[in-house]
């Protein structure tokens, strides 16, 4: 074994054996932000067989303060985030077999890129995504880590498919409205502390030690000191779509998809929610002005400004980006917003 | 009674972290609302629910002496 890893091999519950078994997985990353960077980094160090990278974004200025993996030169060249990571990736550990994938990840184009993955960490920022990485968990019997992070407060669990309960049998729906990083902030030791967790986790998965891996949600606040574990033994609902007796896998129909689409003749894309929402626009509008927006709203829409760009969300959840006609943008725009 | 645990907004937005709350024999579903009535908290449709720092539904009876804790659920990432 070489001297790179010996000190992860003198630890016992890995050992030389685990090192080996650790050397052949591939693992999918789903995000390359703050809890991708700092998991891509982790796993490289610790010597990965591949890690593959999926990101639809680049890195800006606003993402220095906590993605730990990029540089104002990266910023500078305007990098994709997951070409960037694949680049100080090489740089750390020459071995791991690291790709970037620069993509909008959707149902249809995941599916096809988890032939050969052991497990798929999750470092995305909305739900919508991570109920699509559930439902493939379950169908193709891949473990997953859900991990996320906002303001303070971070949360992660595992699921193992035929074993643990999975994220839809915790949220019957998906959660709307949450505090996103864009509206409420972010200090970087939640996202450490959530990719702490993900990463032990991620260890134990890949040596095979399934005993260890821990049977609980694990959510904490670092600033207003809280800690919980949440057990999960009587989580596990028999009639859950995506992982009961029944199951139909609801996140991989298109119906369940965010949809967008280019207004004609306008520099504006639409954004339209799988089902009509009832947002609090006053409440919105709130978290919106105390990160930056300028905003206006009257009881059936709210607008909101920032950096030269205006969207326009309706009550029910749809949403106009202007001054845009990428499609991937405006969705990445509006899950920043709404999660 | 029934202890209540709130986390991270939460707990800012009734000001205080635990709160002590008549409810023996209640659900979870019940618990949510009389909160929300009593304490204008928002969003407690969609926070999930630790009794006794288990997963509960909204369907799960509480009992007096019981923890509930309400935690939002968090996306980004």
């Amino acid at each position: 074994m070489t001297e790179r890893y010996s000190r992860q091999t003198l630890f016992s519950p890995i050992g030389e054996r685990g090192q080996l078994k650790i050397q052949k997985k591939h693992v999918l990353l789903l995000g390359a932000g703050a809890l991708g960077s700092a998991n891509a980094e982790a796993l490289t160090r610790a010597g990965v067989g591949k890690l593959t990278i999926v990101d639809r974004d680049y890195v800006e200025t606003s993402n220095l303060q906590r993605q730990q993996m990029y540089t104002e030169q990266d910023v500078a060249e305007k990098l994709p985030k997951a070409e960037a990571a694949k680049r100080h990736l090489l740089d750390i550990n020459h071995e791991v077999d690291v790709k970037a994938v620069i993509m909008d990840a959707t149902a249809q184009n995941l599916e096809q890129m988890l032939g050969d993955v052991d497990l798929i960490l999750d470092a995305t920022d909305n739900f919508e995504t991570r109920m699509i990485i559930n439902d493939l968990s379950q169908k193709l019997r891949i473990p997953w880590i859900y991990g996320a992070c906002v303001g303070s407060v971070g949360m992660t669990m595992t699921i193992l498919p035929g074993q643990t309960p999975c994220l839809h049998c915790l949220l019957k729906t998906i959660p709307i409205q949450g505090m996103t990083c864009d509206t409420g902030g972010i200090i970087s030791p939640a996202a450490t502390m959530v990719v702490a967790h993900q990463t032990a986790e991620s260890l134990k998965i890949l040596v095979e030690d399934w005993e260890s891996v821990r049977p609980a949600l694990v959510t904490f606040d670092l600033w207003r000191n809280q800690y919980q574990t949440v057990k999960l033994t009587k989580a596990k609902k028999k009639d859950c779509l995506s992982c009961g007796e029944q199951r139909t896998y609801p996140f991989l129909t298109m119906e369940n998809a965010t949809k967008t689409a280019v207004l004609c003749g306008r520099d504006t894309v639409q954004v339209r929610p799988p089902k009509p929402l009832k947002l609090q626009l006053e409440k919105l509008a709130k978290d919106l002005n105390g990160s930056g927006y300028l905003v206006k709203f009257n009881p059936f829409l709210l607008s909101c400004e920032k950096d030269g760009e205006r969207i326009v969300i309706f009550e029910d959840g749809r949403a106009l980006i202007h001054g845009t006609k990428d499609m991937v943008h405006a969705r990445a725009t509006y899950q920043s917003i709404l999660g | 009674m029934i202890n209540v645990l709130l986390f991270a907004q939460l707990k800012d937005e009734l000001g205080k972290e635990t709160i002590s709350i008549e409810g023996n024999g209640m659900s979870v579903a019940k618990l949510k609302g009389k909160m929300k009535v009593e304490f204008e908290l928002e969003g407690l449709e969609t926070v999930m629910t630790a009794v006794n720092e288990e997963f509960a539904d909204d369907d799960t009876i509480l009992s007096d002496g019981d923890t509930v804790a309400f935690i939002p659920p968090v996306s980004g990432g």
